[in-house]
Parts: structure tokens; C-alpha cells; sequence
């Protein structure tokens, strides 16, 4: 599904996003992303979504390369991937609901299965009662629920979720996390970047952590903290 | 395309960024206002040059004791210069007709008094190219049934230069006038795009959310659009009122100073005809959501490139 090849981005003074990054996610995948805060994380993210381009290295979504890709094609690439971003991204001036339908507005979805699944993933993410509350009205865990849910409404085939529980209490936070498993097991690959240790920990999927912009450890059922031999005896 | 989306998202963010409307709409109303009232001006003055052309005429006055034979051989000339393109038409004024046309112009009092009829019969030639008034005039000057005195021509009356200058004054001030016109719907366009521009530089940080969710460039584009074509469009009808009440008003105001020469004409408010049939209101609605919308296009180019 996604495909770096010693993929390195350099923001422009001289700070290091990632580098020589090389990693493959299958179809399906369900992959963590962890790394202290400044990582690399979410440059990694912004790539996939072609919010950043690569200064070397070849980046593949769904088969396609990023670098040859047409900019009138960007749209299609982002519409089938939901994206829940780490600073929410939602529409100032929309409601909670029209928020959440724009993403199905703009694939063209028609109005009436509009309004039959937004009330329906609203409610699944706990928000039935916010429908018609702006952002500026709810809180930042509310906010990040909408995001949440908009990244959802179209069940795209790839879902990246940039600290999708950061501002969740802990219920809500599983609630989400159950979510996430369960459009996983639908056939949509996850990939989650997140602070959240108890999580990664009880999960038990693949993990990808990062430090510096470095690929550090890549593990099929990794834990949030590195767990080296002699550490694991410590204990 | 949602038509009924777009045209949603449009009025929504209208009414969300109201102060922001309301300057677009000023602002268009003020640059078509400029543009209907030079519509409407030069529209007049294009009916006064063509009273003024009508009125460069050449009148011919015939001495009182020519032969009848002269005065066919006169009219003769006329038709020969008729035959040859250069005079439009013509009317033979005699005595009577003279004195009567005077009689209602300065009343029966004076002709009342008079003894005899002092005014001599006449032929008032339309000349067809206003130009050519001298070289027309010119074959009649030393015509013996031309009723001269002695070394002048005073007996071929015609329009000489103020009414020429005058002519070329207005095709002057005429031609002005486009370059006034195409410098205000440069300016319109400007000023709402300059607008737009403000407006959408308020909200890039939405053009980019919804970039980020796979909008298309054209799904953003439209509801701006709509907002221009809308604000253009109010502006433009407000204008459109606004001029042909005025030009009205004033066209009132000169019939009642009985000073009918100057007779103003009132543009039409909804249809003309010709081969510009629309009237004032609907030509300027057109043309200010034409403004707005390519306001829009062009003011969101620079904020939609990948
Ligand atoms: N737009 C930018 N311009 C310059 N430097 C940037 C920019 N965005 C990120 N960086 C830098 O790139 C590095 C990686 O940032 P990134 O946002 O990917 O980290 P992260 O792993 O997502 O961190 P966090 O866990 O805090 O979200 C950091 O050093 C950051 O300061
Ligand atoms: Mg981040």
C-alpha cells in the first residue's frame, strides 16, 4: 500500500525531517509509528498525502509514485485516504456535521446518503449531540473526534491517523482505538502515529519507530519502548 | 456540478463575511454607476451629434425677381449635385411658406405690420457628407439667382465652423469616453479581485483544509465564483437604478427649463433594441457578474497552484 525508498526530507533552514527512510506497508496493515516528539512522524504522514514532496527517495500509494504524479490527480489521491491530522484541520466557519459531510461532498456522494452517514459515524465517535456545534464550540478532544470521523465517513482504503487519541480521555480513547481495529479488519490499512504507550503496548501490532528521522526499529509485534535484551533481564 | 451546493456555500460564507459583501458590492456598484453614466452620455451625445449633423444644412435664398426659367435652372444645379452623391435631399421654401414659418416663430404682430413680404424664397439643402458643406456651398456663390449683395456670398447660408468644430469636439469627447470606459472595467476588475483576493487571503487557511480532503480545485473555485457573479450582480442592478433614475431626473429637469434644443434622451431601462437591443439594467447586471466572477478567477489563480 505505501512504499518509501531511502526517502529523505530537509526542511529548509537545515532541519532534518526524515531520512534515508525506507519502510513497505502491506494492504491491510495495521502499523504504529512511534518516536519522541520531532521524530519525523508526521513529516512522514504529510508525504503520503503529497503535502510535502520528497528531496530524494520515491514514495508509492497504492501503486502510484508520488513523484510522477499529476497534481490534477492529487485530489483523487487524498480522497482515498482519510486522514486524521494532529492539529484536527477542520472548516472554521462548518458545523460539526457539515464538516464531516464536506469529505463526501467533495467525491460527489449524493445528498441522501449524505444524511444517512454522517449522523451514523457521528454517533459511533460519541458526537451525536454536538451536530450542529462549530469548532470553536467544543473542546480539543471533540475536535479531534470530528477529525476523526471525517477521516472515516468514506471507508477509504487507506487511513492515517496522526495522534488520533492525544487529547482523548482514556475510555473514549479505546472507544476510538476498537474503531480503528474495526475498519482494519474491514480490509483498510491504519497507520497510527502516537505517543500512547499503553496502547501500542496492548495492541501488540507492527511497530515503526523513528528517532532523529531515522527508521530505528521495525517490529511485527512491537511494543511502544525498544526492549533490548539486557533491559528485558533488568526487569 | 451542485448547483444548489455551491450556490449554498456561496450565500453561507456572504453572510458569515458580510462586511467583506458589502465592500464588494459597494465597489462594483460604484464602477458600473461610473460605467452606465458614460453609457448614457455618450449614448446623448451620440443623439446630439446627429441633431447637429441633421442641422448642417446649405439654404440657398432666391432673388425676388428671378424668372421662373432661373429658378428651374437653380433646382436643376440641386439635382445634378443630387445625381452625383453629393447632396442628401432638398425642400423648396417659397415667399409664403417663409413668412409663414416666421409668423410662428416671432408671432402675428410683427407680420401683422408689415407693408410687404420681405423674405425671399429659399431651397434648405441636406448635404450628404458633413464635410463637404463648403465645396457644396461654394457652387452657388457667384449663381446670379442667388440673392447675394453685391460682393458676398451672404445669400448661401450654411453651418461654418463653430457647428463643425463642434461636431469634431464630440467625436473627440466620444472617443474619450471609450478610453474612460475601458479604464473603469479595468479598475472594476482590479477592485473585486483585489476584494476577492482579501476575502480568500482571510480564508487560505480553509482553500488548504479542504485541499487536504481531496477537494478538487474547481470544487473550491466555484462557490467563490457564485459569490462574485452574486456581489457583481447586486452591485450591478443597484447601479443600473440608480443611473437610469438620474438620467431620468435630469432629462425631467432640462424638458421643464423649456431649453428643448439641449433634449436629453433617457436610456432604456430594460431593452433597446438595435445592435445593442439590452437596456441599461440588464447591460449592466451582465457586465458587473461578468466582473465579479472573472474578479474571482482571477483573484483565486494565484492561491490554487499545486
Ligand atoms: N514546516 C516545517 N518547517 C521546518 N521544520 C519543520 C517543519 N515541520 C516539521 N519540522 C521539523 O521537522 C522535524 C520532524 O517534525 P515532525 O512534525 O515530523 O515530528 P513528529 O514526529 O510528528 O513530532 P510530534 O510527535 O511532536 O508530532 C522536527 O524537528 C520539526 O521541528
Ligand atoms: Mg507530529
Amino acid at each position: 500500500m505505501i512504499v518509501f525508498e531511502d526517502v529523505t526530507k530537509v526542511y529548509d533552514p537545515d532541519v532534518v525531517g526524515l531520512e534515508d527512510f525506507t519502510c513497505h506497508i502491506g494492504k491491510g496493515e495495521f502499523v504504529f509509528l512511534v518516536g519522541p516528539s520531532g521524530s519525523g512522524k508526521s513529516t512522514l504522514i504529510k508525504l503520503v498525502l503529497k503535502e510535502l514532496r520528497p528531496d530524494t527517495g520515491r514514495i508509492l500509494v497504492a501503486g502510484r509514485n508520488l513523484g510522477t504524479l499529476r497534481n490534477s490527480k492529487v485530489p483523487l489521491l487524498r480522497r482515498n485516504i482519510g486522514c486524521v491530522f494532529q492539529d484536527f484541520k477542520l472548516l472554521p466557519n462548518k458545523t460539526v456535521y457539515d464538516n464531516v459531510a464536506y469529505a463526501l461532498e467533495v467525491v460527489g456522494e449524493p445528498r441522501r446518503s449524505i444524511r444517512r452517514k454522517v449522523p451514523e459515524i457521528l454517533s459511533l465517535v460519541g458526537l451525536a449531540e454536538k451536530t450542529n456545534s462549530l469548532p470553536h464550540e467544543i473542546s480539543g478532544g471533540e475536535q479531534q473526534r470530528v477529525s476523526v470521523a471525517r477521516a472515516f465517513v468514506n471507508h477509504p482504503p487507506l487511513l492515517l491517523a496522526d495522534e488520533p487519541t492525544g487529547n482523548i480521555d482514556p475510555e473514549t480513547a479505546v472507544g476510538i482505538m476498537q474503531l480503528l481495529v474495526r475498519i482494519n479488519r474491514t480490509g483498510t490499512t491504519v497507520v497510527i502515529a502516537t505517543h500512547d504507550r499503553d496502547m501500542v503496548n496492548r495492541m501488540r501490532r507492527r511497530v515503526l519507530q523513528l528517532e532523529a528521522g531515522r527508521l530505528v526499529r521495525d517490529e511485527r509485534r512491537g511494543s511502544y519502548d525498544q526492549v533490548t535484551e539486557e533491559v528485558g533481564d533488568a526487569f | 456540478m451542485r448547483f444548489s451546493y455551491f450556490l449554498a456555500e456561496a450565500f453561507g460564507s456572504m453572510r458569515r463575511n458580510w462586511v467583506m459583501a458589502m465592500a464588494a458590492v459597494i465597489t462594483v456598484f460604484i464602477s458600473t454607476a461610473i460605467l452606465g453614466a458614460v453609457l448614457v452620455t455618450r449614448d446623448n451625445l451620440n443623439q446630439g451629434a446627429t441633431n447637429l449633423k441633421n442641422r448642417v444644412m446649405i439654404e440657398v435664398f432666391i432673388r425676388d425677381n428671378s424668372s421662373p426659367a432661373q429658378v428651374s435652372a437653380l433646382q436643376h444645379k440641386i439635382d445634378v449635385l443630387k445625381s452625383q452623391g453629393q447632396v442628401k435631399g432638398y425642400t423648396y421654401i417659397s415667399k409664403e411658406q417663409a413668412l409663414a414659418i416666421f409668423r410662428k416663430r416671432f408671432g402675428e404682430r410683427i407680420v401683422a405690420n408689415l407693408p410687404i413680404n420681405p423674405l425671399p424664397a429659399s431651397y434648405q439643402i441636406q448635404v450628404q457628407n458633413t464635410d463637404n458643406v463648403d465645396k457644396v456651398a461654394a457652387q452657388f456663390f457667384n449663381d446670379p439667382t442667388v440673392d447675394n449683395d453685391p460682393g458676398t456670398h451672404n445669400g448661401v447660408k450654411y453651418a461654418k465652423e463653430t457647428v463643425r468644430k463642434m461636431l469634431g469636439t464630440i467625436s473627440l469627447i466620444e472617443k474619450g469616453m471609450w478610453v474612460v470606459t475601458i479604464i473603469f472595467a479595468a479598475a472594476a476588475v482590479l477592485l473585486i479581485s483585489t476584494t476577492v483576493r482579501l476575502s480568500i487571503f482571510a480564508r487560505r487557511r480553509e482553500v488548504e483544509i479542504m485541499r487536504l480532503v481531496g477537494a478538487t480545485n474547481w470544487f473550491i473555485r466555484w462557490p467563490f465564483v457564485f459569490e462574485g457573479f452574486i456581489t457583481g450582480l447586486f452591485g450591478a442592478i443597484l447601479a443600473g437604478v440608480f443611473v437610469w433614475v438620474g438620467n431620468w431626473g435630469i432629462a425631467n429637469w432640462i424638458k421643464s427649463t423649456q431649453i428643448d434644443f439641449l433634449s436629453l434622451r433617457v436610456y432604456r431601462l430594460w431593452w433597446q433594441g438595435g445592435t445593442w437591443p439590452l437596456g441599461l439594467l440588464p447591460t449592466l447586471a451582465l457586465l458587473g457578474a461578468l466582473l465579479g466572477a472573472v474578479g474571482s478567477l482571477v483573484a483565486l489563480r494565484r492561491h490554487l497552484k499545486t
